[in-house]
């Protein structure tokens, strides 16, 4: 990075012999992170005919319902697939950036299988009836709600437990950097590690246990937002940090900007929770606060955008050779329309139409799936064949999947956002509800289309990483997916 | 790396409990700091209606569903009981020993009474939280809101717009409000339907909304049997009755087919006794073989616990109402 940055050797020793980077972590949080998900979409997919009545599993069983499916569908990818992917790029990304390796290998892997067993459980539970009330925190407290009687394994405590162990697996190197100035993913990750412990506990006992109506409602909206805000942008956007300057062989535009980008979203990103319930009995100087800071946040939002497009200046055509580079162009992309709509629809004039309909849904997709999976499954797609040391099984299957995800993700996003905006329309102007649900039917089933599109491309995906890790024969070379410097 | 240091401290715990602080603490100081959160017991304090119903509807699903469903009834449910016991007297009684016999009689009656009305809260607020369980655990709240805007017509659509008041109770705690209207605002649902209408829907959505999109929940009812009678030929106007349905007389839905058979036999013989048909005699014959033909036992589903908890919790939704402070709100 800088002029002061030690030899390698020098922190081999530095570090006793021991290896930087324990690639055999990265490879089973990355399957882990690849199973999840598309077992994830899987149901997604199955349960998306309910809305036309064709969802093969309606009636059958109580474990099955479309309720606690859902619930299944949002928490794996929240706590599966998100979280998995994250941990296991932080394997790769903080022992390189701090030239120091995790706390330890052994605890890795107990981090590993207890993390593991943890959404198995939560799983186990959504299928149980033991959901907990609060959006994207529906893993099981173990408790009825509001109460202390038992009913299940308490979850929400042991992922409190085992977020403490990633703590304190990440932040001993990044603690114990051996650099002297620390790199801008660093600050992002160090931070979101806090930020997901405060608050996975804050919105796990708040609502459940002491705060009912408004502030109730405020916390919660505190909660949905803050997973996303705190935990998953802070470690997309530093891993991003991390890959983009590597993949392309360049430092990043401007490192101040992304360090004022970081104290942005430190400070306005936790406020804007309350936006998840505009027009409620929340106070209304509290809702206008929340508009306020997320309008806010779109400009933290761009310094992230101008950043990366100003780095990708001068090497255009890795878009046309590099597929990490297009997923991570793609992700952007989505990014910036994400976020561009967000500072619309936060608007109390958008939120009287919008809110409580597909608009939102769309939303969720675009920025969990076009955005932050894209960037995974970039990542992904650029570390496999250096961790696995085999060059892809089949190339043409990695497009197949590039291409179906981000055909499936626009035709969804177009789909939902319209449909949203008929049934907001509908809905004021006192449409009878069944005519609503009758007009919105079209949509859900072009859902369907675009979800199964999506699935099929992940499918691809995954065969291709199971078939790679199994030896190709063909030995990696990296030169192969080097991206050219052009010269001037 | 000092730096280190304060990106934990400011970035890490700072700005978040700032933001806690901001958006958490203080709406509940100028809120629902003001007003004390209701228990469950308060909010059960006066039972509906449409719950103690529940138990001359389906009364062997509500007595096994509760703590104590049992020994509560409703005042139909008592009158039935008075006059069981007054004509089970004996016929041949003296004046004076039947008044005093049915004052007995009336004395124990009161006595259920007491022991109802102090019971039913209870029922009550038991069948309202497990009611709520089933509603978070199934995830109803992920398709139906409660939650009415100021905006977008929904007052003319469902009713006043939410207070913190209305909300600042334990069974909204989580809060319900939901962010998705797959089907339709919750908030004022209680007494807009029957209980029946919602046993049945719950069962199959489609069967009292033709092109719901919502989920069946056939978990939520239990099968058995039940009694039925066929329609006096007369009552049977072409097109508007099938003379092949039958008619409910018991609501009750029996576990076994046995217990709804012997229920029925019972129901036959006080029909004939009621028609002064007597077995003995040869020519009561043919009507009392008609009599036998038009019961039937045919089978049925009635709600079980979870679903009678649901159709509770539903019923309960938005009649409670507690004074409006929205000044509060407005500041």
């Amino acid at each position: 990075m800088t002029t002061d940055t030690p030899k390698d050797e020098t922190i081999a020793a530095s570090n006793g012999g021991r290896s930087l980077v324990e690639k055999s972590l990265v490879k089973a949080h990355i399957i882990a992170a690849l199973a999840f998900m598309v077992c994830s979409m899987l149901v997604g997919l199955i349960i998306s005919f309910q809305f036309f009545n064709h969802n093969p599993l309606d009636g059958v069983s109580e474990y099955l319902s479309f309720g606690r499916l859902r619930m299944i569908h949002t928490n794996q990818i929240a706590y599966g697939f998100l979280v998995n992917g994250f941990v296991g790029m932080l394997y790769y990304a903080v022992p390189r950036m701090t030239g120091r390796p995790v706390l330890g290998k052994k605890l890795g892997w107990i981090i590993f299988w207890v993390w593991q067993f943890l959404i198995f459980m939560v799983t186990v539970g959504l299928l149980m009836g033991r959901a907990q009330g609060v959006e994207w925190g529906e893993t099981p407290t173990g408790f009825e709600p509001g109460t202390f009687r038992m009913n299940f394994l308490p979850v929400d405590f042991l992922i409190e437990f085992g977020a403490l162990l990633v703590a304190a697996q990440f932040l001993t190197p990044l603690a114990k950097s051996v650099h002297k100035r620390m790199y801008v993913s660093s600050w992002y990750i160090s931070a979101g590690i806090i930020w997901l412990i405060l608050t996975y506990v804050m919105g796990n006992t708040l609502p459940e246990w002491s705060l009912a109506g408004s502030s109730g409602g405020a916390t919660v909206g505190l909660f949905i937002h803050d997973l996303v805000g705190l935990f998953v942008t802070p470690m997309g956007w530093g891993l991003m940090y991390f890959f983009v300057p590597i993949i392309l062989r360049k430092p990043i535009w401007s490192h101040a900007l992304s360090v004022i980008g970081f104290w942005a979203l430190a400070f306005f990103y936790p406020l804007n929770g309350v936006h998840h319930f505009l027009l409620s009995s929340i106070p209304m100087s509290v809702q206008y606060g929340a508009v306020i800071s997320t309008i806010a946040v779109e400009i933290v939002v761009t310094t992230v955008v101008v950043n990366f497009f100003a780095t990708m200046w001068g090497r255009g055509a890795a878009l046309r050779t590099n597929l990490p580079i297009r997923w991570f162009y793609t992700g952007m992309v989505c990014y910036f329309i994400t976020c561009l709509q967000c500072s619309f629809q936060t608007t109390l004039t958008f939120q009287e139409y919008i809110h409580f309909t597909d608009w939102v849904p769309a939303h969720a997709h675009l920025v969990m799936l076009g955005v932050f999976a894209f960037w995974i499954l970039g990542m992904i797609t650029w570390i496999w064949p250096r961790l696995t040391g085999c060059d892809w099984h089949n190339r043409r299957l990695n497009q197949w999947h590039y291409w179906l995800s981000v055909i499936g993700l626009v035709i969804m996003f177009t789909d939902l956002t319209a449909g949203g905006l008929v049934h907001g329309f509908m809905f004021a102007e006192l449409a009878p509800w069944m005519s609503i649900v009758d007009s919105l039917k079209p949509f859900w089933m072009i859902r369907t289309v675009a979800g199964l599109m999506i699935v099929i491309g992940q499918l691809c995906f995954a065969w291709n990483v199971y078939k790679t890790a199994m030896g190709t024969g063909k030995p990696y070379d990296y030169r192969v997916d080097l991206v050219a410097i052009e010269e001037k | 790396m000092d730096k280190f240091k304060s990106v934990i401290l400011f970035a890490g715990f700072g700005c978040f409990i700032f933001s806690v602080l901001l958006s958490g603490l203080y709406p509940f100081l100028i809120t629902d700091a003001k007003v004390e959160r209701a228990t469950i017991e308060e909010l059960a304090s006066h039972v509906l209606p449409d719950f103690k119903s529940m138990s001359d509807s389906w009364p062997l699903a509500f007595d096994q569903s509760f703590a104590r469903s049992d020994e509560v009834y409703t005042e139909a449910a008592l009158v039935a009981i008075k006059n069981e016991k007054i004509e089970a007297l004996p016929k041949e009684l003296s004046p004076p020993a039947r008044a005093e016999a049915l004052k007995k009689i009336g004395d124990e009656i009161d006595a259920l009474r007491t022991t109802s009305d102090e019971l039913w809260p209870k029922v009550f607020a038991e069948a309202l939280e497990l009611g709520r369980n089933r509603y978070v655990g199934d995830a109803c709240w992920h398709c139906h809101s409660q939650f009415v805007r100021p905006v977008a017509n929904e007052e003319q659509r469902y009713g006043p717009v939410n207070t913190t008041e209305q909300d600042n109770n334990d069974l909204q705690r989580p809060m319900m409000w939901g962010t998705r209207r797959v089907g339709p605002d919750l908030t004022y649902e209680g007494g807009k339907r029957s209980n029946d209408w919602h046993a049945a829907h719950l069962y199959d959505p489609q069967s009292t909304t033709p092109g719901s999109v919502m989920p069946r929940f056939p978990f939520y009812s239990r099968e058995g049997f039940r009694v039925v009678r066929k329609i006096a030929p007369k009552k049977a106007r072409a097109g508007y009755l099938d003379p092949n349905t039958g008619i409910i007389v018991r609501r009750e839905i029996f576990g076994s087919k046995a217990d709804a058979e012997s229920a029925m036999g019972e129901i036959v013989e006080e029909e004939i006794a009621r028609k002064g048909l007597k077995r003995e005699n040869s020519g009561d014959a043919e009507a009392i073989t008609n009599l036998e033909e038009s019961y039937w036992v045919e089978e049925a589903v009635g709600p079980n616990q979870k679903g009678l908890s649901l159709i509770a919790y539903l019923q309960w939704l938005g009649t409670w109402r507690p004074e409006d402070t929205r000044e509060i709100n407005d500041e």
